[in-house]
């Protein structure tokens, strides 16, 4: 690629897709007639001062793929991005979310709002998953710096971007993980309770959904963990979250494989 | 008939190049410099928004004297030759060398052909991995690129400055020598330039992916140690 300069009537800004788009680095998504299936659970729980992300880690096609894939990314620093849907087209999104908000604070030397970084996601999503039966379905969380509060956009299939002000799934795990964050979330959540709520919720849904990873204690992987405040993005340690899934297992076990009557 | 009056090649450059220098002269001169773990940049400018150095890359810095609108534009190329690479290919595949070429040809280019010369001098500095050094490229208005050892100055009053700041730093220093004897060469001997007037930015490992950090005046006072 030789030096791409623009005249300031067709400059294309400091949106790196747009540019790259005209730089011929990206092509437009053709139909190929493969489908794939949202085999993931990742949700997102607010909590006061922060969010709480939580991602199985098993991709599957028609056999167990991987059992170790991570499928939530920190797009900067006080931004994530969970993906859903087709592996290739999810990892491309990943790399073209972090990629643009990284373009756009050098090239302006001021950084994306958070509900910027939202809206920039739609029209990438709507041109892969109209254009294309190899869908994505993303989940954007993150810590917003000016109202300094944790923050939560889901999208639809067609790119819609809608905040939500307590929690968020993505992935075929949905309806488990839904059903145990609708009846434990609080809106005076702390840490430590979205913490757990979110691990039990990725819990159920390895329990019951045949392409979402539960706890692996064969292999000792388990389900990553992350959190969003004023810190920025911070993954907790194998150590804590192998301790957090032991426990509920444990829990389980004595209960013999149900929850028992609470949010256990 | 018609009126064509003949101008020889070397009235024509010497006629461009004193344009060109005439354009860089205008503005203040910045100076790059490698210390102990890093590259330094320092330019006196006393806007805090158009600023003369910036990010290019995970371990790729920019500086750019001259006309404002014409360096800038170098430098978003810069940016997007460099994020477009590591997209298409990888990361490390990023190199200083290949982009300050682009950039040397485009103003050799200009400088022949344009309608006229870009009033710019520019600087690309890279810090060094296992398997790329750390280096420092100035290209001068007439797309001359050098491949300077220790430190660059840029801008109009570049040799006063360079026999200032050689004769004060014999040898990689830490940041706050470095810095001190950039902004000492800066100034000259009968001047203080304010921190507020300075931009002073640096390309350092400090964990991460990005390396390229912009200092803030407190940041710039306590390493003066004024």
């Amino acid at each position: 690629m030789g030096l791409p300069l623009f005249n300031a009537s067709d400059d294309p800004g400091p949106s790196f897709l747009h540019f790259a788009l005209r730089a011929g680095l990206v092509e437009n998504p053709l139909g190929s007639g493969v489908e794939g299936r949202h085999a993931t659970t990742v949700i997102a729980v607010r909590y006061v001062g922060g969010v709480v992300m939580v991602g199985d880690r098993q991709a599957t096609s028609n056999y167990i793929a991987s059992r170790d894939v991570r499928k939530i990314e920190a797009a900067d620093r006080f931004t994530a991005l969970a993906i859903s849907g087709s592996a290739a087209r999810g990892m491309e999104f990943i790399r073209m979310a972090q990629l643009s908000f990284e373009h756009y604070e050098k090239m302006t030397d001021t950084s994306l709002s958070l509900e910027g970084k939202a809206n920039y996601l739609s029209p990438i999503i709507q041109r892969n998953n109209l254009g294309s039966p190899l869908m994505v379905i993303p989940l954007l969380a993150g810590w917003d710096p000016s109202h300094r509060d944790g923050r939560i956009f889901e999208y639809d299939g067609a790119g819609g971007c809608y905040e939500r002000r307590d929690f968020a799934t993505i992935g075929s795990g949905s309806p488990f993980a839904e059903s145990a964050l609708r009846l434990g979330f609080r809106a005076d959540l702390d840490r430590e309770a979205a913490l757990e709520l979110g691990a039990l919720a990725i819990y159920e849904a390895g329990d019951n959904d045949p392409s979402t990873g539960g706890p692996d204690f064969v292999r000792n992987l388990f389900p990553m963990i992350i959190t969003l405040d004023e810190n920025g993005f911070t993954e907790l340690p194998a150590e804590e979250v192998e301790a957090r899934f032991v426990t509920i297992n444990e829990r389980r076990t004595q209960s013999q494989g149900i929850a028992g009557g609470s949010l256990r | 008939m018609s009126n064509y009056f003949y101008v020889s090649p070397e009235q024509l450059i010497k006629d461009r190049a004193e344009f060109a220098q005439k354009g860089i002269a205008r503005g203040r001169s910045i100076v790059a410099a490698i210390y102990d773990v890093g590259v330094l940049m320092v330019a006196e400018n006393p806007s805090a928004s158009l600023n003369k150095i910036s990010e290019i890359y995970d371990r790729i810095a920019f500086a750019g004297v001259g006309k404002y609108n014409e360096f800038d534009r170098l430098r978003e190329a810069g940016i997007r030759w460099a994020d477009g690479t590591g997209f298409t290919y990888s990361r490390e595949d990023v190199d200083a060398r290949a982009l300050a070429n682009y950039y040397a040809q485009h103003i050799g280019d200009m400088f022949t052909e344009g309608q006229k010369p870009l009033e710019v001098e520019v600087l690309v500095a890279q810090l060094g991995t296992a398997i790329r050094p750390t280096k420092l490229f100035r290209i001068a208005y007439e797309g001359t690129i050098s491949d300077e050892p220790r430190f660059a100055v840029l801008g109009g009053d570049a040799e006063t400055i360079k026999g200032r700041f050689s004769a004060a730093e014999t040898d990689l220093e830490p940041l706050n020598v470095t810095l001190r004897n950039a902004v000492a060469a800066l100034a000259g001997a009968d001047r203080t330039i304010d921190v507020a007037d300075l931009e002073v930015c640096v390309l350092q490992d400090t964990g991460g992916r990005r390396t390229f950090s912009r200092l803030t005046d407190e940041r710039v006072a306590a390493l003066l140690g004024t």
